[in-house]
Parts: structure tokens; C-alpha cells; sequence
């Protein structure tokens, strides 16, 4: 367990810079000079701090973003979702969404429609009670 | 200013064989049954007469409003029968607990004169009692 309070907001500083900068295509150099260390020393204490590598991090902002967008905007297609998040390839995309979520783009969409709409049938309050807000 | 109470929840401890005993038993009706995402089911149900007033059939389940601890407390509580749920009314309650009776629901007291009016006490297949009353004057 990470202890050190200023390797900890150091580490903090470069997550926030993954959480406003993920639809960017972002190196570990550039993430790790956020925090102001080497690339390896920062991947070791990043991951010792959230329990996850930077490069994973990324990709699950990714992903929620992505998520967010196919069951918000109607018009957008699976291909601007992905370049929108900061993938550069429909494939990779693809793929790693289909691992994170266990559904393809397309499919997600069409459940997520499903479930908006038995979602305007339930009052806000079990919504928020439940935690189905992000379902 | 509050008009009047249009849903309520009652905890049961299978919503498929409690959508069962509330439509088969006690001769209510699916208001609305909708899944939201894969693990929560909106189940609502309602009598003929009163299609604005729902009662929500939710299983106790951790992950959602409850942590592990607490959806068990509520399914012991539920098995232990000590959750009282409300009271329904009827114009015949001796006729109405004849029916009841003879479909398999679980009577903890037979009709009885009240200051109020006629009541029984029963029980759903989830452990909720109900007090089953005929206010005086309405039949």
C-alpha cells in the first residue's frame, strides 16, 4: 500500500490527465511526465496505487465514454464512437470493447435502447436507488 | 400537498412465483413488468379496481440498493415473518377469506368482528403479512 502523500497526488495528477486528455492517442511518456517520473518507476507505483496499469486505465475510460455515447446520441455510428474516444482503429476498438463489455458496439446499442425504454417506465427514484443510472 | 400513495414496495423473495400467488391467489394484475439492463426487473402489480395504486414486487438482491449483509437481513426478516406490508381492503371479508383459503393462502386469523370491521390476516408465499379488512359500512 502507497503511503507517501506526495508520490500519491503526483500519481493523481496524471490520472486526472488521462481522465481529460483519454480521447487523445496518449503515450506512457506523456502520461508518466505528468507525474514527473521515469516511464517504468511510474508504471510500477501507478499500479500499486489504483490497482490497475495506466494503459488499462485508459481503456476503460475509453470504454465508459463509448458506452455513454452509443446509449445517448442515436445518430452516431460505431465508427465515430470510436475515433471520438481516442481509438485509431475500428478493429482494436472493436475487440477490446467486445472483451470489457461482452457485447459488439452494435449489439450494446441495441440493448441499451431496450433498456431506456423499460428505464422511462420505472420512477427516478429506484434509478438512482438502484444505481441503474450507467445500466 | 400530498393527494395520494401510487406505489409501494413490498420485498419478496422470488418475483416469478410472487408475480404468481398475487395473480393467481390474491386475483391481481401485471401493471407493468420491464427489465432494466440484465439483473434489475421492474415488476408491478395492481388490482382491477385500483390500476393507480402499484404494488413493486423487488427481490432483495445484493449489488444494486443493497450490499450482501443487508439483502440477507431482509430475506431473514422475510422467512422469520415479522414484515407487515399493509392492508387491503374488500367488501366481503368472510367470502373473500372463503376464496383465499380454498386457493392455498395461508390464514394467521380467521375473519373477525373489529371496531373498524371485519378483518383476517394472511400471508404471501414470500413471508408478508396483510391485514385483509372490510372497513364497516362497505359492504
Amino acid at each position: 500500500m502507497l503511503e507517501d502523500v506526495e508520490t500519491l497526488e503526483r500519481l493523481a495528477r496524471a490520472r486526472d490527465f488521462i481522465d481529460h486528455c483519454y480521447d487523445h492517442p496518449l503515450s506512457l511518456d506523456q502520461i508518466s511526465e505528468k507525474a514527473c517520473f521515469s516511464r517504468y518507476h511510474f508504471l510500477r507505483l501507478f499500479r500499486q496505487a489504483f490497482n490497475i496499469t495506466p494503459h488499462q486505465y485508459l481503456i476503460e475510460r475509453r470504454i465508459e465514454k463509448a458506452k455513454e455515447l452509443l446509449r445517448t446520441d442515436r445518430d452516431v455510428t460505431v465508427t465515430d464512437v470510436c475515433f471520438e474516444v481516442g481509438f485509431q482503429s475500428l478493429g482494436s476498438f472493436s475487440s477490446l470493447f467486445h472483451k470489457c463489455v461482452g457485447h459488439a458496439p452494435i449489439t450494446y446499442r441495441e440493448k441499451a435502447r431496450e433498456t431506456e425504454a423499460a428505464k422511462r417506465q420505472v420512477p427516478g427514484c429506484f434509478i438512482v436507488m438502484y444505481k441503474l443510472e450507467s445500466v | 400537498m400530498i393527494q395520494r400513495m401510487s406505489h409501494a414496495t413490498i420485498f419478496v423473495t422470488d418475483q416469478n412465483q410472487a408475480l404468481e400467488f398475487y395473480r393467481d391467489k390474491l386475483g391481481f394484475r401485471v401493471h407493468t413488468d420491464a427489465m432494466v439492463g440484465p439483473d434489475f426487473r421492474w415488476l408491478t402489480m395492481c388490482t382491477n379496481d385500483d390500476p393507480h395504486f402499484e404494488i413493486i414486487l423487488m427481490e432483495p438482491k445484493p449489488g444494486m440498493l443493497m450490499d450482501e449483509e443487508t439483502s440477507n437481513t431482509v430475506r431473514s426478516l422475510l422467512a422469520k415473518g415479522v414484515l407487515g406490508a399493509g392492508v387491503f381492503n374488500t367488501s366481503d371479508c368472510r367470502a373473500t377469506y372463503e376464496e383465499m383459503k380454498a386457493k392455498g393462502v395461508q390464514f394467521i386469523s380467521e375473519p373477525a368482528e373489529r371496531p373498524y370491521g371485519i378483518e383476517a390476516v394472511f400471508r404471501d408465499n414470500s413471508g408478508n403479512w396483510f391485514s385483509l379488512t372490510q372497513p364497516t359500512g362497505a359492504s
